[in-house]
């Protein structure tokens, strides 16, 4: 924790000694950071946190010449966004086949991202109008689900509300509102749980300071997630080498199955 | 303690997944069967994807068969020419079973082709073996013995491709045992079974093999055919979870010590039923998740990338 703060001393330090342009003099400037940039999900099974933070600079109003004390501004919100690359999913949709309940239908989601998390200061619908949220893709509702076929807009809202709850069921998609804290106005903290399951890959960061229903500045940050362990050197192993997999799972288990013979033997001796 | 099994992508509690195998270590020790189909039916129940079940399982029957086939083996209970016939018959059967595998995996439905298939041979061995032995114990209240008699002369007797297998003593035609493999090959590569509860009553009844070679020889085939769906499905669909098949032999090995004590204590007509009803109940179990709605129609899947 102490290292955290003074991290963060660090970050507002160097915050307030840069200077800024004339035009900007006024703006509120932000300075966010990540607590890691690449994350290794371990054999902790559980997946992992990533602490999302910055602090915030204030514009504070200048009607008296800059010698104001701040009474206005006080109402800043962040709402940070991380999500995974985009690929092609695939959604499936029961049906009835005479008694039985199969796989009917299936839809090509395009460019959809793995994983998605968001989480705000406050229910996004207090913080910014609803054009801005869906200019910018703001929470799961807004999120950008388009399909391969051609589908009825009734249709496409199911298989669309179906996906959103396959994801937040494996934890894939989270919304948080309201679960950013901000300290003093200046400091904010958000963090975000990763499960086990999540893709690797390159992820995006974007964290938005938004005051007033508009969104006042916009900042991004890298984030890389790779799987390490033996469960990750598994994965790799079967995907990138089946047939040596396949061979090493046989004779893994003619091991495994000798041995356990040669110990069940002794042990009804 | 949870862990996470890399193939099944999910995270388990590691005791859950010993005290399966333990369980049906237990059953498969009582009843002397293999217990693939109580296993894999069992881990689909748990969440593991239905895919990744059949061919884990097809990994851990490999593991549990081995030295049963050894011992058997030492003591002269293996008839290798059959078995090498029935391997053949299995190695085309479980190279055809995986291809089906794959098509339908790529398509979304082999998790139905699992469960129907569970459903159906479930339901007719269990069905089956509950009526023979309800035969069997009224059979002996009624103080009857079975009639040994000398065996018919069958329709396999007039199929051609003759072959002498000195160690099973008979000259018989090679079809019906590439057929009975080939059947057993096609069984392990879609439901992740040893395909034991088919082959040793048709090696009994259809091939008239002597029974101190009957079990040695399809525990010896179901090491390699189970063994090359391993393979197939390690190199066809990636489903192989050895994580998961080791923790499952673990629990099963200690199970089956237990199991085979437990039933020396019982007799075989009632173990039978037992066995029999329990069948019955997870082919029930199979059949009620097929027919009733599911909570979520609608499930997400990466898109399948060609190897």
């Amino acid at each position: 924790m102490t290292r955290f703060h003074s991290l963060i001393l660090l970050i507002v330090g160097v915050a307030c000694i840069t200077v800024a342009g004339p035009e900007r003099a006024l703006a509120e400037r932000m300075v966010a950071d990540l607590s890691d940039h690449t994350i290794e999900i371990t054999s902790q099974f559980s997946g992992t946190e990533l602490l999302i933070f910055g602090a915030i600079e204030r514009a504070i109003p200048q009607g008296d010449g800059g010698h104001g004390v701040a009474i206005e501004g006080m109402d800043y919100d962040v709402i940070v966004v991380v999500q995974s690359e985009r690929h092609d999913m695939v959604i499936r949709r029961k049906g009835m086949a005479g008694p039985i309940w199969v796989n009917k239908n299936a839809r090509t989601v395009k460019d959809i991202p793995g994983y998605y998390a968001l989480t705000s200061t406050r229910p996004l619908e207090h913080i910014l109008p609803e054009p801005i949220l869906k200019g910018y893709q703001l929470g799961l509702d807004r999120l950008n689900v388009s399909f391969e076929q051609e589908l009825s807009e009734r249709e496409g809202e199911a298989y669309r509300a179906g996906f959103v709850r396959n994801m937040k069921a494996k934890d894939l998609y989270i919304e948080q509102e309201g679960l950013i804290s901000l300290l003093d106005e200046i400091l904010f903290r958000a963090v975000l749980h990763f499960p086990a399951n999540m893709p690797v890959g390159d992820y995006k960061v974007d964290i938005y300071l938004a005051r007033g229903g508009e969104i006042l500045l916009h900042e991004k940050a890298p984030l890389e997630v790779g799987k390490t362990g033996l469960e990750r050197v598994i994965y790799n192993f079967a995907h990138s080498h089946p047939a040596y997999y396949g061979i090493v799972a046989i004779l893994v288990a003619l091991f495994a199955g000798w041995f356990s013979g040669f110990v069940s033997r002794k042990m009804s001796v | 303690m949870q862990i996470y099994l890399p193939i099944a992508e999910i995270s388990i509690n590691i005791f859950v997944l010993l005290a399966m195998g333990g369980g049906v270590g237990f059953l498969s020790g009582m009843f002397g069967v293999g217990g693939g189909f109580l296993m894999t039916p069992l881990l689909m129940f748990v969440g593991v994807p239905p895919a990744v079940a059949v061919a884990t399982e097809a990994n851990q029957i490999t593991a549990a068969s081995v030295s049963g086939a050894v011992a058997h083996g030492r003591r002269g209970g293996i008839d290798y020419k059959m078995g090498a016939v029935l391997i053949a018959g299995g190695a085309v059967g479980s190279y055809f079973g995986s291809m089906l595998f794959t098509v339908l995996k790529a398509t979304g439905q082999v998790d139905l082709m699992i469960s129907l298939a569970y459903v159906v041979f479930l339901g007719s061995i269990g069905g089956m073996m509950f009526v023979e032995s309800v035969r069997a114990i009224l059979r002996n209240r009624r103080g009857e013995k079975p009639r040994p008699g000398r065996r018919q002369r069958t329709w396999v007797d007039a199929l051609p491709f003759k072959m002498r297998f000195r160690a099973s003593k008979m000259y018989v035609s090679v079809l019906m045992p590439l057929a009975i493999g080939g059947l057993v090959g096609v069984l392990a590569a879609i439901m992740g079974v040893g395909g034991g509860f088919i082959m040793v009553p048709a090696m009994i009844y259809l091939l008239n093999m002597p029974i101190n070679v009957v079990i040695g020889t399809s525990l010896f085939q179901i090491t390699f055919v189970t063994a090359s769906v391993t393979f197939l499905h390690s190199v066809n669909t990636q489903t192989v979870d050895v994580v998961l098949a080791l923790i499952l032999l673990i629990g099963a090995v200690i199970g089956a010590q237990i199991g085979a004590r437990v039933g020396l204590k019982l007799k075989g007509e009632q173990l039978r039923i037992l066995l029999a009803l329990l069948v019955l109940v997870v082919c029930a179990k199979m059949a009620y998740d097929l027919a009733v709605k599911p909570d979520e129609l609608y499930s997400v899947f990466p898109v399948e990338v060609v190897h």
